[in-house]
Parts: structure tokens; sequence; C-alpha cells
């Protein structure tokens, strides 16, 4: 090729990918699609598309399948989705629910026999149904005509409903030919699922999105958008990095990240309780902790409000048990303000040096955000002060889960973890960290916890069933806690979400695991 | 006739060293790492501040004259933070290499002068080992291992010898079918022998020019390892786990002191490492005097 | 030939055996099995509901047995399916993988060649100017910054602040494919990769330029009274250029190395991402099987190379 053809191929080249790209410039999508990055975060699941083993990821579950009842968008109340009302026997033994008109997403009706076939499924462990252990209570279920299910259970359990909005509707007529053991493999969830939710599944492209487009014929009304895509992120930064570049319209996002959107009319910054009480757990079997004057030291040594309002700008509370909700914290309970020099005197009086000294005790953790790596730089440094020498170690999540939850431990490697676990919107779910019963294998009490007084608390309060009186046992609990200090509680962190400014009707809030919550979808709408 | 006694002419290495210091580019490399070195063992005589000495109420502060570099997101000061980032960081590097190099010269000298039988296993097990993809190897490795200094030495020593086995084993080889190997066998000599005294100053050059730039190499290795949140863990500082707060957009846009300063320094340290390298492999080659 | 062949093959496949065995200890010396990945620590389940699942995956028989298992199947063909995502097959999975890796690095290798030869010639043909001197310059600091730093800097100028280019995935959310898409989202990525092989490039290229300028045919050529430009293209370049392709082999494994870190702050589907995933999640199928893939493709390559070579030149004797 001569000189000449060669320039001209080139421009041609050049010309050819403008025109190609231009269009790329403009705007990320057509109009009424919402981008987001639904699964980013603690609260996300990406890749899992089968709500029986989802361990989290109900926000995006939500969009397009249905429980019988869920939370209301401020986790306190249970309230109907698929169940129009339920009843509850006198001897809190038999749960009846009247079902409401709808359709599934390929038309069929859906009917009681679709929600026995469910619940069918989620108590059989062999499905890989993560709730198969929380709905061992349940001897029976029953569909009593088209709108009617009653479910009867050996024993009161206050839990039920709790348990109730994570099991999401599936229908009878696309999984009965499944065999059990080999539903979870089966490609339906990512390929062709049945919802009845506003909006149906259209595609899935692997490990990058989800697409989902409106349901017309949803009994809540037409949605308002025409298409809503989950957008698969690494880490949270990856999505802000996709929201300010205008890709997608809404994420969650690390409270440190906040400052780029705090004075930007372009963002609306969306804020909510985690549920989640960060603690320090002194692992039980290790000697250095037998004392309670040396835990007691640990929880003065620390200036939680200090952190509080330099690492988490002010949004998080302290916690002095599990709990923070008003009507759970009794008064008059110990606050363990700020007091270094006590911390040094309680060691002493302990002879903290014949027990443990300077020897380095290591922390462990899983949280591997730059936050938490903040926030075990400033616990070390405020331990330090005191005498008490800690190592943080950060490792990912399956080598924590691999240490802590061994049945036969070894000591050394977690003298001490920084964790958190969910104590909300059930009061109830902080049972299984604490409760000696729950010791691994059999339970997660990964500080290995044995207190006679605070599992019988716990015991009394879970199996309550009086609603009225069920506050006052969960005080007993957290004045139990405060007082012999199984944990180090240290706080409640809020967690946010951004979303765009165009957003109009768009509900979220950082519930643990996703939720659920209802968020009515069907109104979400893009303002131009 | 006067007699004259004949001048001695310099030797290979005094030659080498000269053609060294006549490279521009590895004169800088030398008079950029050497106070670079000074620095990072000196700081703590007249610098104030450790490098893990929080403080909450300077946090994210910019740099000024108390805090040359900022501060970062607890207030421990960047500059006793890059310091000692700095030594860990090159702490590993060395260890690291001076490990590979080791292994790599053994294994690499074993395979070439011990037989044909240890020369055929021998290679089978570093192509095996160059087959398995780096990326598994490395986060597989770096996973069993853990965090901290000595885990990320042996990682990186373990990704690194199986190039420097083939290389001294091509520059042996030729050595194994030469008259004097035969006699020193001939003679009773053992394996040891042959590697010690004639293998190894017969790949020195070799070894020198591949533990320089294996040094460079071993610091980006390290906070590649550190960024993807395996390799050097905080609090400890490392040049790479500094590097990991350029993820958030935040700090990137609005905190960049936390992130060129570490960042800053390393490419400067693998400049310098890299131009006296290149130094060093262009004066051990006899050929380019000819230019 | 064909003994050799055939041996080769043989041996390749001795490696391949060899190779998942390495993998398959190395993966269970690893703390944290899949369950353990699964799990939350932040949400109340018990290790007890998921006990059962370990069970299913087959987890709780002795190791050899695992991996007579495993061999049994792979041997037919069946890799498995992907524990993390329960319902894709695992070859399916890393076969869909290979083309996103092998585009983007492709794609870089091709911009590094062009872009490192360019500037090389233009270096040594304009030795000691500005030019030389700026690129010399940018093409160290090329090679001396950790891939990572320049992809985050990258995609925070060219995505976040200037909106020129997206900042990640390979293609639209919602879109039609379309290859301007496509490439609207491969540039970026690709170029950051190119940045070290370029500079490596560039610089073999100029000093091979530089030893080709100083012979005796160019100075021929030039008293004969040839344009300088066709010095250069005609008679000095493809001389050059011989030393520079045995480096672009070479350069590959930058390319592979690289690959991952831009892989991971781009969110580009390839294999680089896939294993890290893999890796996190403990997911031993994927792992396994992206090995065993990449080490055929590894093995393969290299017994083709060395054929070619034999063919080539007869004076290789192969057997």
């Amino acid at each position: 090729m001569n000189r000449l053809s060669r320039l001209s191929s080139a421009i041609a080249l050049a010309a050819m990918m403008a025109t190609t790209a231009v269009p790329a410039f403009t705007a990320p999508a057509q109009a009424a699609t919402l981008s987001g990055g639904f699964d980013v975060g603690p609260g996300g699941f990406q890749g899992n598309f089968n709500p029986l083993a989802a361990t989290g990821g109900f926000t995006w579950l939500s969009v397009y399948f249905e429980p019988l009842v869920t939370y209301d968008e401020k986790l306190q109340k249970v309230t109907g989705v698929l169940a129009s009302s339920y009843e509850v026997s006198p001897d809190q033994l038999t749960y009846t629910f009247k079902l409401t008109d709808a359709k599934w997403h390929d038309g069929k009706p859906f009917t009681a026999k679709d929600a026995k076939f469910t619940m069918e499924l989620a108590k059989n462990a062999k499905t890989g149904s993560v709730l198969a252990a929380r709905l061992s209570a349940v001897a029976s279920v029953e569909a009593k005509d088209d709108k009617t299910l009653v479910i009867k259970l050996s024993g009161p359990s206050a839990s039920l409903m709790d348990t109730l909005t994570k099991v999401m509707m599936l229908p009878e007529h696309a999984l009965s030919q499944i065999a059990p053991d080999q539903i979870a493999k089966n490609s339906w969830w990512s390929t062709s699922p049945i919802g009845t939710g506003p909006f149906k599944f259209t595609k899935y492209v692997t490990d990058q999105y989800v697409e989902l487009a409106a349901n017309t014929d949803y009994r809540g009304g037409k949605p308002a958008l025409e298409r809503i895509i989950n957008r698969y992120f690494a880490n949270p930064a990856a999505a802000i990095a996709a929201l300010r570049a205008g890709e997608i319209q809404f994420t969650y996002v690390d409270s440190n990240d906040l400052t780029a959107f705090k004075n930007n009319k372009d963002f609306r910054i969306i804020e909510g309780d985690s549920f989640v009480v960060n603690y320090l757990g002194f692992n039980h079997d290790s000697p250095i902790w037998k004392d309670i004057k040396v835990r007691q030291a640990v929880m003065y040594a620390i200036n939680r409000d200090a952190i509080i309002q330099s690492l988490y700008g002010g949004a998080a509370k302290p916690a002095n048990c599990a709990y923070v909700a008003d009507q759970i914290v009794p008064k008059g309970i110990e606050t363990y303000a700020y007091n270094p020099e006590k911390a040094k005197q309680l060691l002493k009086e302990a002879g903290w040096d014949q027990i443990n000294g300077n020897k380095p005790i290591t922390l462990l953790t899983y949280y591997t955000t730059p936050l938490a790596a903040n926030v075990m730089a400033a616990v070390q440094a405020m331990l330090a002060q005191v005498g008490i020498n800690v190592t943080p170690r950060a490792v990912d999540t399956p080598t924590y889960n691999s240490i802590v939850l061994n049945p036969t431990p070894d000591t050394a490697q977690f003298q001490m973890v920084y964790a958190g676990l969910q104590n909300g919107p059930d009061p109830g779910s902080i049972n299984v960290g604490l409760n000696e019963k729950q010791i691994p294998p059999a339970g997660p009490n990964v500080a290995r916890v044995r207190m006679p007084q605070l599992t019988a608390a716990l015991d009394a309060a879970l199996g309550e069933t009086d609603a009225a009186k069920r506050d006052l046992r969960y005080q007993d609990v957290c004045k139990v806690m405060n007082s012999q200090l199984p944990w180090g509680p240290l706080w409640v962190a809020n967690r946010y979400g951004i979303a765009s400014s165009k957003l109009k009707n768009f509900v979220w809030t950082p519930a643990p695991g996703g939720g659920p919550y209802q968020a009515y979808p069907e109104k979400w709408a893009i303002a131009e | 006739m006067l007699a004259r006694t004949p001048s001695r002419s310099p030797g290979p290495t005094a030659r080498s060293l000269h053609r060294f210091l006549l490279n521009r580019a590895a004169v800088l490399g030398i008079g950029m790492i050497v106070p670079m070195v000074l620095l990072i063992l000196s700081y703590p005589l007249w610098w104030s501040f450790r490098p893990n000495d929080i403080d909450l109420l300077a946090m994210n502060a910019g740099p000024t004259a108390k805090h040359w570099f900022g501060t970062d997101g607890v207030g421990r000061d960047i500059f006793a933070r890059v310091m000692d980032g700095g030594r860990i960081s090159l702490l590993v590097a060395i260890v690291s290499t001076v490990i590979s190099a080791i292994i790599g010269f053994l294994v690499g000298a074993v395979s070439a002068l011990a037989g044909r039988w240890a020369d055929a296993v021998t290679m089978r097990f570093v192509d095996l080992v160059m087959t398995l993809p780096p990326v598994i190897f490395l986060l597989v490795l770096a996973s069993i291992a853990g965090t901290g200094i000595w885990p990320t030495v042996l990682v990186i020593s373990l990704l690194s010898w199986p190039l420097l086995a083939r290389m001294v084993r091509s520059r042996l080889l030729e050595l194994r079918e030469r008259d004097f190997v035969m006699a020193a066998r001939g003679m009773g000599a053992g394996l040891p022998h042959l590697l010690f005294r004639h293998g190894l100053p017969n790949s020195i050059d070799i070894l020198v020019v591949f533990a320089t730039l294996q040094i460079a190499n071993a610091i980006l290795l390290e906070a590649g390892l550190s960024f993807l949140g395996l390799g050097i863990a905080p609090p400890a500082a490392s040049w790479g786990n500094m590097l990991n707060a350029a993820r958030s957009t935040a700090v990137l846009e609005q905190y960049p002191w936390q992130w060129l300063f570490p960042g800053g320094a390393l490419v400067l340290a693998v400049l310098a490492i890299n131009f006296i390298g290149d130094g060093l492999r262009d004066a051990f080659d006899p050929r380019a005097e000819l230019n | 030939m064909l003994s050799y062949s055939l041996r080769r093959l043989l041996i390749g496949v001795g490696m391949l055996l060899a190779l998942s065995v390495l993998i398959f200890v190395l993966l269970r010396l690893t703390p944290g099995d899949p369950i353990d990945a699964y799990i939350d620590p932040n949400v109340p389940m018990s290790p007890s509901d998921l006990a059962e699942l370990r069970v299913t995956l087959g987890l709780d028989q002795p190791l050899p047995l695992q991996y007579l298992a495993w061999l049994q199947q792979a041997s037919m063909g069946n890799l498995g399916y992907s524990i993390q995502r329960p319902d894709q097959p695992v070859l399916g999975l890393v076969l869909s993988r290979v083309g996103p890796t092998v585009l983007l690095m492709g794609t870089a290798i091709a911009i590094s060649i062009i872009a490192g030869i360019a500037t090389g010639m233009i270096s040594a043909v304009r030795r000691n100017s500005v030019a030389d001197f700026s690129f010399s310059v940018l093409a160290v600091t090329g090679i001396s910054s950790p891939p990572f730093l320049s992809a985050l800097v990258g995609l925070y100028l060219f995505s976040v602040y200037f909106h020129w280019l997206p900042s990640g995935g390979m293609l639209t959310p919602g879109r039609e494919f379309s290859v301007g898409d496509l490439l609207h989202h491969l540039i970026l990525p690709a170029m950051l990769l190119a940045i070290a092989q370029t500079a490596l490039i560039m610089r073999y290229m100029r000093a091979s330029m530089l030893e080709v300028l100083n012979q005796d045919y160019v100075r021929t050529a030039r008293s004969k009274g040839v344009y300088e430009f066709w010095v250069i293209t005609k008679h000095a370049l493809r001389n050059a250029l011989l030393p520079v392709i045995t480096l672009i082999g070479s350069t590959i494994g930058l390319a592979i190395g690289g690959a991952i870190f831009i892989e991971s702050v781009f969110n580009w589907p390839g294999m680089g991402l896939l294993m890290v995933n893999a890796v996190e999640n403990r997911d031993y199928p994927v792992i396994m099987g992206s090995t065993l893939v990449i080490g055929a493709c590894v093995i393969a390559v290299n017994l083709l190379t060395d054929l070619a070579y034999a063919v080539v030149d007869p004076r290789i004797k192969v057997g």
C-alpha cells in the first residue's frame, strides 16, 4: 500500500470509530432505566439468585420476588405482601394467612399451593435452604383453599414472622418437577426465574449485571420505570466511581467516602441504622480475660466518643450492651465513660502483669475496609496506653470463619476479635452470639461465652410469649451484658447509600442482609 | 635498551566498573538511591513523629511545616510512614531477592553440572512451576501464608526463582562439556566443588544483574500484593498498602498527599534500581566497549 | 518427529496431572473452605445450618478421595459446577472468560507494539533531542510505576473527572452489543495495560535501531543518495526489528501479570478477575478448572513453538 492509501484508510478508520463512539457519549441508558449497585456493600450477595440460599442480597431479590410478609421501611413492623392478613391462634401454635390475588410473571395465579410448596422447600435442608433450622418449629403447612394457608407449629416461636419475611414465594408449577437436592444447581434461577414482583427477569450477564423489565400486569399498578439494572462491582469504591461518572443512579457507600457527596446537589445521601452492633469479643477460652476487672479496664480504656466523632463523623451510637434502641436499654446501666486512669487502676488490681503483661494479644477481624483498619489502629493505640498490647490482624472471611468456627480452635490465634452481629430488628438475633448452647459447631458463639446468668436471660427473652413483657426481658439481657461484659460492646454505626437527585420515590434502607423491607419498586421513577 | 616494566592493564572488574561509571543513568540511579536509603535508615534520629502514633484531632491534614507530608485517616504522620514503609518494602525486596537468587542459582547450577538425569528431572520441575498460572499461585500462596513481612518474603521468593534457574542453567550448560570440568571430575571433584569453584564465578554477572532488577520487581510485586489485600497489612506501613488508599475516589482527589508521596517514593526507588541494573548489565557486557 | 511430538504430548499430560495435584494440595492448605466463605459473620446463621451443604459438596471426605473424585470427572470433560454460583458449569464459565482476556491483552500488545516501535524509531533517529529525552523518561517511569496505581489515576482522570470513558465493565449494561460500545470500554484498560510493555519495546527498539544505523550498509545507502526516510524505513527498520520481535514474546508475560490488576480495577470480565474472585471465595472447582485450562494452553503453546522452531530451522534436532 502506498503512503496515500495508507493515510486515507487511517482517516477512514478513525472516522468510523468516532461515529460509533459518539452515541456512546450520550446518556448511558435509555430513559426510564434505573441502574444501581444493589448488591454493593455488606447487605448484598452478588451472583446469588436463589432466595432459599440467600444470606443477603434481599434488597434486589425483593424487586422481582415477594414473600408472604415483610418489614416496613423502618424495619419496625411486619406487614403483609402476598398475605393480605394473618391471625395467630391464642396458643400461638397456629398461624393462618389469607393470601391476596396475585399473578406470577408467566400469568398463572398465585395460590396457597405455591405457598405450601415454598414452605416445604425452605424447611428442607437438602435444597440448600439456609432457613431450614429456623423453621424447625414448623410442624405442618396446609393449603386450606386457594387463598388460605395454615402453618402449625410444634412450639411457640417468637421469631417465626421474622423468618417468614425471608421466605420468597416460588412457583410450584415451575419447580415441582425438579428433585429437591438438584434445585440449587438448576439454571432456572439465573436464566428464567418467575416471581410475583413488580419487575420480571430479563437476563443475567455473568458476573456483570442483571436486567429486569417492568411487569405491566403487576397488581400494585404499572411500574413507572421500564427497566432496572443491577450492576456488580468488586468493591464500593468502584461503584462510587461509576456513580460519579453518571453510569449508575444509586449505590451503597462507605461512611468515609461521603465527603465527596456532602454538598453536592446532584446526589442525595440516604442514612440508616445498620442494626449491627460492633464489639470486641473476649475469647473466654483464653485465661487472660477471666477477671472481670480486666474486661472492664478494656471498656474504660477506649475512648469510644472520640472514635465515633472522628472516624465515623458522629454517625454511630455508643452501645453499652448489645442494644441501643430506647425501649430495650434500661436506665442506669454503666456507661463506661473514657477513663484511662481507672483502667490502669483496674488492671493493677487484677494483677495484669502476672496475667499477661506486655505479651501481644491477637485482635482478629474480618473487616477489611479502610475505616475498620483505622478503627483497629485507634483501638490498638488506646489499649497500648494502659498497658494492653494488641496486634490487629485482618483476614478475609473464609480464613476468619475457619479459625473461629473450628470446634477445636487454636485460642492463641484469636484471643480477641473485632466483629459485628445483627441486633435487630428482632432483638433475639444476638442470641446466637452469646448463648452457651450456641458454641461452635452448634452455633456462631465465637467468643465462647459461657455465662449461666446471661444464657438464662436470653432463653427467657426468646421464649417469652407475651409481647408486652418481651421488652422487659430484653432489658434484663441488656443489664446482664452491661455488668458481666461477655463482650466489650462498642457502637452501632449508621450505614449510607447515595442516590442521584433524579430518582423519585426511591426507598432504600441499609438493612442487614439487605432486608427485606417494603420498598415499593413499582413507584420508583427517574425525573428528567 | 631500557627495561621497562609493562604497565599493568586494568583487569575485567576494573574495566566493568569504569564502564559503569561512564553510564550517566546508572550514576544518577546511585545518586537517587543512596540518599533515599540513608534517609530511610536514619529518620528516627531526627524526625519527631513515629509511624504508628495516631492523633484523632489531626486527621487528613495536608502537608504543613509540622507534618511535611500531611497525615492520614487516623492522624498518623505520612512522612514517618513513608520512611518506615520504605524500610519494610526494601527489606522485603532485598531478602526475597537473596532467597530467590540462592534457590535459582542452586537449581540451575545443579541442573547443569550434576548429570543428565538430574538435569531432566529438575527442568521438568521448573517447567511445572512455570506452567502454574502466576495469578493463582500468587493468590493461593498468599492466602496460605497470610499477611506480614515473612509470608510476603516467602511468596515473592517462590515466584521469582524459576527464571534465574533457567538463565544460570543455559550459561553453565556449555561449561559442562569443557575440558577443565571433565578434568576436575576425573580428579574426583564433587558437586559442591563444581558448583562453587566453577559454576559461581561463571554466573556471577547474571546473578548480579538479576538480583538488582529483581529487587525492583519485588518492590512492585509487594505493592501489588498489598493492593490486593495480601502482602503487608495495616497498621504496619508499606508503600504498597499506603497506595491502597487511592482506591477510594474521595482520597484520590481530596487527600492526594496520602498516596502521591508513597507512590512517588516507590517510583523513584524502582527507577533508580532499574537504572543501576541496566548500568550493571551494560558494564558486564564486553561487547559494549566496541561501540 | 512424530515420536518426539507424542513423547512431548505424554509429558504434557503428565505435567497437567502434576499441576492439578499441586494446586489441589495448595488449595487445601489455604485456611477456610467454600462454606466458610459463604457464612457472613454479621448475620446470625449457625454453622450447623450449612453442615449439610458440606456433606453435599463432598467436603467431609478424606482428601485423596476428593481429589480422585474430581479427577475422574475431569478426565471425562466434566469440570463440575462453581460452588459460589451453583448453576454455572466450570468449563463454560472459564471458556467464557478467555475471550475478554485475550481481547484485552491482544489490544494492549498491539498498542504497545505500534507505539513502542514508533517511539523507539523516533528516539533513535532524533537521538538526544527533546523528543528522545522525554520518551526515555516516560518509558522508564512507565516500567517503574505499579500498574494498579496508573490504573486508578487513569480511571479517575478519564472517567470520573472528564467523563470521557466508562468506569468499568466490558459493555454498557442494558444495551445491544455494538463494536463501538466495546471499543469505548476497551480503550482505557488496554492503554493502561500497554504502558509497561510499550516502555520496554521502546527501549529495545531504540537500542537496536541505533546499532543498525551505525552499520556499513546504512552508510552506503545514504551515500548513494537514497532519501533519508527510505533509509530509515526500508533498510534500517527491518533489521532493527529482529531482536525486538523476540522481545515481544516475553512481554506477553508482563501482560498476564499486569492484567490481573487492570481487570480488578476496571471490573473487566476476564480470567484474572475470575481467579481472584474464586480464590477469595475458595471456589475449589473454578480454581482447579481454570488452572487446568490455562496449564493446558501454556503446555500446548510451548509444544507448538518448539515444533515450529524444529520445522523452520533444520539445524535443530529434535528427539
